[in-house]
This record gives structure tokens, sequence and C-alpha cells, in this order.
């Protein structure tokens, strides 16, 4: 037998080989982060060792309710994604843009020693490969692309997972996001009870099985894995109907469920910050007593921060409701018209993370009825 | 993956928010608060291959304060020496205002979308602005007169709150000497004041246009310029025939922020030039 | 004969009882709750409205600093004429300040009527270029600030 895979091949593993792939991959010089269990979520950290991933347990989501909890099975993946996304690493929270340097009375620009590392993305899922997707074509596709995003973009190992369940919050199936990997990878697995089904994605994916112990996956095996997505298909429960829109947003503006929602919303900025396509940013200035030395900082921010749509004189929207209705319409209507896709991917983060648990399904729905005044 | 880039490709790849030093060659004082500041790229190489389109912006960076967009208010005829028309709105504009002959800033640009000249060259032209909402047309009304046998008959109707805070008097006369009509007025006049008052919405009753060949630019506050609108919507001129410049809190000016959208468009990217047929079902909605 | 309402005394009373007839045949009342928009600037302008009961604001919204209230119409006062004068596209937005009924004279059924009866048009406008005129001498007391110190 050849000592890697084919790629496009799908082979099996047992779990516990899935530390050698970890160890390739150290070896290979990336930096492995994946998901952990800290402070009662699963979120993205640095790590090194299977036993780190959230062996056992599995979560509930719902409309503004997280819960992890053990599920009793000898299971990796055993749960949906947690309020992180990848745009953690590929986006950073903060990130210096340059220095400037009064030298000689002149202003030197310099670019910034941020160092870019070569990440291997681990457990990866459907609806994030979309999300990644969409974030590549905003930073980019157009006349203009962020060289940061591009350095660790082009850099990233993804091993992805197929869900094995969905989440109440869950809408992939109507996005058309998942729940299955259909490409973007370089390795995805499938979790079934003794071993792992892999598919490899790409050469690099088919290296990192070296000196693993593999096996071509079996048509049983293959079924089972099947088996695996068509459940957590069949899981999935909420739904968003996209056929009507952008227009449906668009004629819209007006309509009473706005300030119905504005009533509830807090305009605390969760659903920007776990949104994993929301890609808004600023920049933070400083300098140093002398005013010798400047730093500029891109930081993350959001359409809900009242700031945001500053221009002399005030706010363009100053109230809860327009920041609201800015939000949903770009996320599901205007995002349609500028990038061609969705800005959406059904992971349900939003709708989970909001303190008071307002759902866009629910609201896209709403303000389709006609209004009554 | 789903992106083909390639380590070279990113290897090339510029930082467009990186700026390059600019020197204040000049600084004239136009109205109340408000200057023109003249500058021109240190290195030799960029002040030399910087060009730009009438309407066009760049971002003016002052280390420690921060960066703002504003419109390129002198002739793109002569490009290398960019003028920059500003008024104190904030931190960054009244940093700006304190700088010398002499000081440096950082300079990125040019970006946005431009004003359609190519379509005015067989229509009348109606160019309509409000206080500080001048300077980006400037350079319309210098490239015309550059040019002045590729246009036809050319209208400026201006206003602002007082004399005080008209710009450019001085070059009123240069441009009437070169065909253009030129009418100003004030909302409130002074003891001084023998010209024109009424709001810069009511100078269309001055003129006399032709709807099927006329061509309004219009730049001013956003209240203004929907008044401007409707005037020029009442002399029945289509609404692709009605140009305006837009303006949103920008922070990057590459669309990657987010900050300047308006519904879909991105006023860094599609704009801030933008005719009126384009943004229609969006403009004049409320907070939005 | 009937009582006169307070918004019959208004702009209705300019008119003849044959031409305040015909104007009501063309017209239908509204109701609108507190704070409900009678009509959005920008609008596509339709009727011709008078207060019969309750307050109306007439308001510009302006970017980043809300909407402002630049007249408000009492019982028997006339707004929205903007459904007889080109390009009839409302130029202000209308919001009921408290509970209030509208009588709204349909612009387009209303131009027919001037048109075909000469003698109505003129009181109608007339009785219209009366209230504007006033309306624009308030306004030109307003912009003279004359209140301003210094």
């Amino acid at each position: 037998m050849p000592s890697l895979p084919r790629v496009a091949g799908t082979v099996v593993i047992s779990k516990l080989a899935l530390q050698r792939v970890f160890h390739n991959l150290r070896d290979a010089g990336f930096s492995l982060v994946g998901p952990t269990v800290q402070d009662g979520a699963v979120v993205l950290e640095e790590i090194a060792r299977i036993e780190e991933l959230p062996l056992g347990w599995t979560d509930e989501q719902e409309p503004g309710r997280y819960r992890l909890k053990s599920s009793g099975e000898p299971e990796y993946f055993g749960y949906g994604v947690g309020p992180q996304s990848w745009k953690k690493f590929l986006l950073p929270p903060r990130l210096g843009l340059y220095s400037a340097v009064k030298e000689n009375g002149n202003w030197l620009f310099q670019p910034p020693q941020n160092s870019a590392p070569h990440y291997a993305f681990i457990g990866v899922r459907s609806c994030e490969l979309h999300a990644i997707s969409i974030q590549d074509r905003v930073l980019l596709s157009g006349e203009f692309r962020d060289p940061h995003y591009a350095r660790r973009r082009e850099r990233i190992f993804v091993l992805a997972v197929n869900c094995g369940k969905a989440n109440s919050t869950c809408f992939c199936t109507s996005m058309k996001t998942g729940p299955r990997v259909t490409g973007g990878f370089d390795l995805a697995l499938t979790e079934l009870p003794q071993v792992f089904v892999i598919e490899i994605g790409s050469e690099v994916g088919s290296e990192m099985l070296r000196d693993t112990p593999w096996e071509p996956a079996s048509a049983f095996n293959l079924s089972r894995a099947a088996q695996v997505s068509e459940r957590a298909e069949r899981e999935v429960e909420r739904r968003l109907r996209t056929d009507d829109l952008p227009k449906s947003l668009y004629d819209n503006l007006e309509h009473p469920r706005w300030d119905e929602v504005a009533t509830r919303c807090l305009s605390c900025a969760n659903c920007t910050q776990v949104c994993p396509t929301c890609f808004c940013v600023t920049v933070e200035d400083t300098c140093n007593l002398k005013a010798t030395a400047a730093e500029r900082t891109r930081v993350w921010d959001s359409c809900f921060v009242l700031d945001f749509s500053h221009v002399f004189g005030g706010n363009i929207r100053p109230s809860i409701r327009s920041r609201y209705r800015q939000w949903l319409t770009h996320k599901l209507a205007s995002w349609i018209d500028q990038f061609g896709t969705s800005g959406c991917v059904g992971c349900g983060r939003c709708i989970t993370w909001c303190p008071v648990g307002i759902d866009l399904t629910e609201e896209v729905n709403a303000l389709r009825e006609k209004a009554v005044r | 993956m789903s992106v083909a880039i390639s380590p070279a490709d990113v290897r090339m790849m510029r930082d467009p928010m990186l700026p390059n030093p600019a020197v204040i060659r000049a600084i004239k004082p136009e109205a109340n608060g408000i200057s023109t500041f003249s500058m021109e790229f240190v290195d030799a190489d960029e002040a030399a291959a910087y060009r730009f389109q009438p309407g066009q912006f760049n971002m003016l960076y002052l280390p420690g304060f921060g960066e703002v967009a504003i419109s390129l208010s002198s002739s793109p005829v002569e490009p290398r020496v960019m003028g920059h028309t500003v008024r104190v709105a904030g931190s960054v504009t009244r940093a700006i205002s304190r700088l010398k002959v002499g000081d440096l800033v950082g300079v990125r640009g040019p970006y946005g979308s431009s004003w359609p000249l190519e379509k005015a060259t067989d229509k009348s032209l109606v160019i309509v602005a409000g206080g500080i909402g001048l300077a980006p047309l400037r350079p319309v009304v210098l490239s015309i007169l550059h040019q002045r046998d590729a246009f036809g008959r050319v209208v400026l109707l201006y206003g602002a709150r007082t004399p005080g805070d008209l710009l450019y008097t001085g070059e009123f006369d240069q441009w009437q000497k070169g065909e253009i009509e030129v009418h100003v007025t004030v909302d409130l006049g002074d003891e001084h004041w023998r010209g024109d008052v009424g709001v810069v919405p009511q100078l269309f009753y001055r003129i006399r246009v032709d709807h099927r060949q006329t061509l309004v630019l219009t730049c001013g506050p956003e209240i203004m310029m929907r008044f401007v609108i409707y005037e020029a919507l009442a002399r029945r001129i289509p609404k692709d025939a009605i140009v305006l410049s837009m303006e949103r809190n920008m922070k990057c000016a590459v669309g990657f922020c987010g900050h300047c959208q308006f519904g879909p468009t991105f006023i860094c990217k599609q704009g801030p030039v933008l005719s009126f047929a384009a943004i229609e079902p969006f403009f004049g909605k409320e907070d939005f | 004969m009937a009582e006169i309402t307070p918004w019959q005394g208004g702009f209705l009373a300019n008119f003849s009882p044959r031409v305040q007839e015909k104007l009501l045949s063309v017209a239908e009342t509204f109701q609108y709750k507190a704070g409900i928009d009678v009509f959005h600037e920008g609008d596509p302008s339709l009727y011709l409205y008078i207060v019969k009961s309750g307050h109306v604001a007439v308001e510009v919204h302006i970017p980043s600093k809300g909407r402002r209230t630049i007249l408000t119409a009492s019982p028997g006062d006339v707004f929205g004429w903007s459904a007889l004068v080109e390009p009839r596209i409302e130029t202000a937005s209308a919001r009921a300040v408290e509970e209030a009924e509208v009588l709204g004279i349909k612009g387009g059924a209303l131009m027919d009527l001037c048109r075909e009866d000469s003698a109505l048009g003129f009181e109608v406008y007339r009785a219209l270029a009366e209230v504007i005129m006033a309306r624009l001498i308030a306004t030109r007391l307003q912009l003279l600030d004359v209140f301003a110190v210094g």
C-alpha cells in the first residue's frame, strides 16, 4: 500500500491516530487552533493534543441560551459552533496597521512587524467554510485587497468536520451552506463511534497522514458517514426563506416591525461579534507624548455602535431601530447586491448569543407580512 | 483553498492603507474657518505620477490624530500640487487647520467615483453647490475652463449661509469671463451684502433649462440636495441626469471597514459621486 | 343650518356651499393614532388634507439631526398642497401629534374638477394662494430670526 492516500480518496483512521495528524501538522510548521472548552463554552484556541478537544461534550442552543453538557459519548466533535469563529484568526480583533516615526523632520510610515502564523484550523464546519469564502469576496476580490487578510488566508490548513447533529438555532440548509462539507478543505472528517472517515482534499492534506495507520474507507463506513450528515440535515428545524431577498427587505424599510424589534434590541453588538461574516472595522490612533511617533491599529467595529455612522453634526443612525435595520438589511439584502451572495451562512450564532433572543429568521418572516398600522 | 492567491501574489500585495508623506506648499484662507491646503508628495516620482478626476478624494493622515477623507478642490490639469479645502469639523480637521507651510501629512488616493463630464459635452450643465459643497465641484469648473470649447452652456448656482461662508469668491469674475454663468445667494445677508438672499434651490428660478438636454451636478448638505433634486424633477429633468456627491463616515476608503455604506452602495467605491437614478429607492429614507 | 364645527370654519369656509359639496364628493376621511405618519417626504402627493380634529405636525428630516417641525396644523388648517402643484411629490412629512382625523381631498380628482369648472378652479387656487402667502410671510419672519441677540 502506498504510504500516502490519494487526493479525493476517502480513508479511515482510528480516533487516537488523529494525534499523529496533529503531530505532522506541528512538524510542518503549522500552529494548530481548534475547539476547546473554556468558561463554559467551546472556544477556538491553540491546541496541541487531541485530549484538548471537547471530548464527551455537547451543547444546547436556543435563542439567547447556550449550555454545555456531558454527552456521555466518546465524541470529539459532538457539538455545534461556539461563540467564536475563524475570523478571530483571519481578521484579528486588533491588528497593527503601520507606525509613523518622525526622523529629521520627515514622517516615515512603516509597515507593522505582525507575524502571520501558518494556522491549521481544526474542526471547521461547512457553514464556517462558506463564511470564510464570503469574507474572501469582501477582502480579496475587489479593486483593493487586504494584504493582512491575504497573508493569513493563504497559509491556512483546513481540517474540516461534518456536523453530526444540528442545534435548534442552525439553519444552514436554508442558506445552502451545509451540513456536509463539499469543498475548500485539506481534510474533512466525519466522526463515527470508533473511527474517523477522512476525505482527502489536497496534496498537503494527504501529506499530513504520513506515518498514520490508515485504510481505504469501506462501502460500509462510507454509508455510515453519509448517514451522519443525513441525520444532521434532518435535525435542522429552523428555516429562512430566501427566494424573495433582497427585494422583500428593500420594499419594507418603513415596516412597523422595525419599531417592534427596536423595543427588544439592546444594540449590544453581540451578534456582529459572533457572526463569522461581519467584517466592519475601525482604526484607532495613538501617539507618544512628544508627537514623534504614532501608531494606527485596526480593531473590530460594529454597525450597532452609535458612532459608527458619525458625520459632521451628528449620527446618521441615532436610533436602535435604524441600526438594527441597517444590520439586518445589510446581512440579508444589500450584501447580495454587493458581493453576489447572502452575507448569512445560517450558523445561528446571532440567535444563540443575543441576550434577548432575537431571531433574524422570525424577524424576516414578520417583515414579509403585510403591514397593519 | 476556495480563493486562488499564490504566495507570490501575497508578497506583491501593497497595503492600500499605507500613506505617503506629502509636504504643505501653500495655505489659502477661503471663508470663515475654511482654508485650502495645497500639498505635494515628498517623493518626486509619486508627485509626478499623481492624477485624479473631478469629484475624487484623498485620505489625509495626521499622525496621532487620524485620517479624514477630503475632496480634491484643485485642477485635475495640474495634479502635482493637490488642493484640499478643509472645514474644521472634528479632531483631525482641527489638527489640519493648525498646519504650517512645510509641515508633513500622510496622503493616499485618489479614491471614489468622479463627475461624469463626458456626459456634459452635448448638454447644458447646471452646477448647484451649497457651502463647502463647491469644493469637490471646483475641479469641474477648472476642467471646463481649460477646455471651454468642448462644453456648451455652463451655469453655476451657488449659495452659503452667510456672505462670510462663500468660497472662492475671488475667482467668480474669472469664471464669468470664461463664459460660466454664476448666480450666488446667501440664506442670511449682512449690512454689506447686495446680492441675492434666498436658499440655493431657489436659484433655479433665475434660469431656464431645456429638460431634454440638461445635466445637473450638485453637492452640499443632504437636505439642500433633496430640494435641488425636487426642483430639477419639477423641471422634468430625467433622474439619470441628476448627479450628486454623498458623504458618509469613512475609515478606510477602500471598501473594507463597512462604515460608508448607504444601502448596497459603498460611498468610497461606487460613490461619492452617484446618479440620483441609481440611489433613488434609498435617498431621503430617514436614518438610513 | 347645522352648527359649523371648527374645522369647517377653516379652509372650507372660503368656499360657497356648491363648491364645498363638490370638494367633499372627491374626499375621504382618515384616522391616525398619535405618532403615526399621514405621509412621508418623497411620497407621491395624492391628497390635499384638512385637519378635522387633533393636530398634525409637518416635519422635515435632517440627516444626523432627526425630524424638525416646521409647522403645526390645527382643525380647519390645510396641509399637503403639493397634491396640486407639479411634480406632486411631498416635500415634507406629516405626523399626527395626537389622535387626529383628517379629510383627504383626492388631488387628481380635484385638479380634474378645476379644469372642468373654471369658477371652482379659481376659488380653489385663490384660497390656496392666500394660505400659502400667509405661511410665506410667517416663514420670512422666522428666517429674519427677530429674537436673535446681537
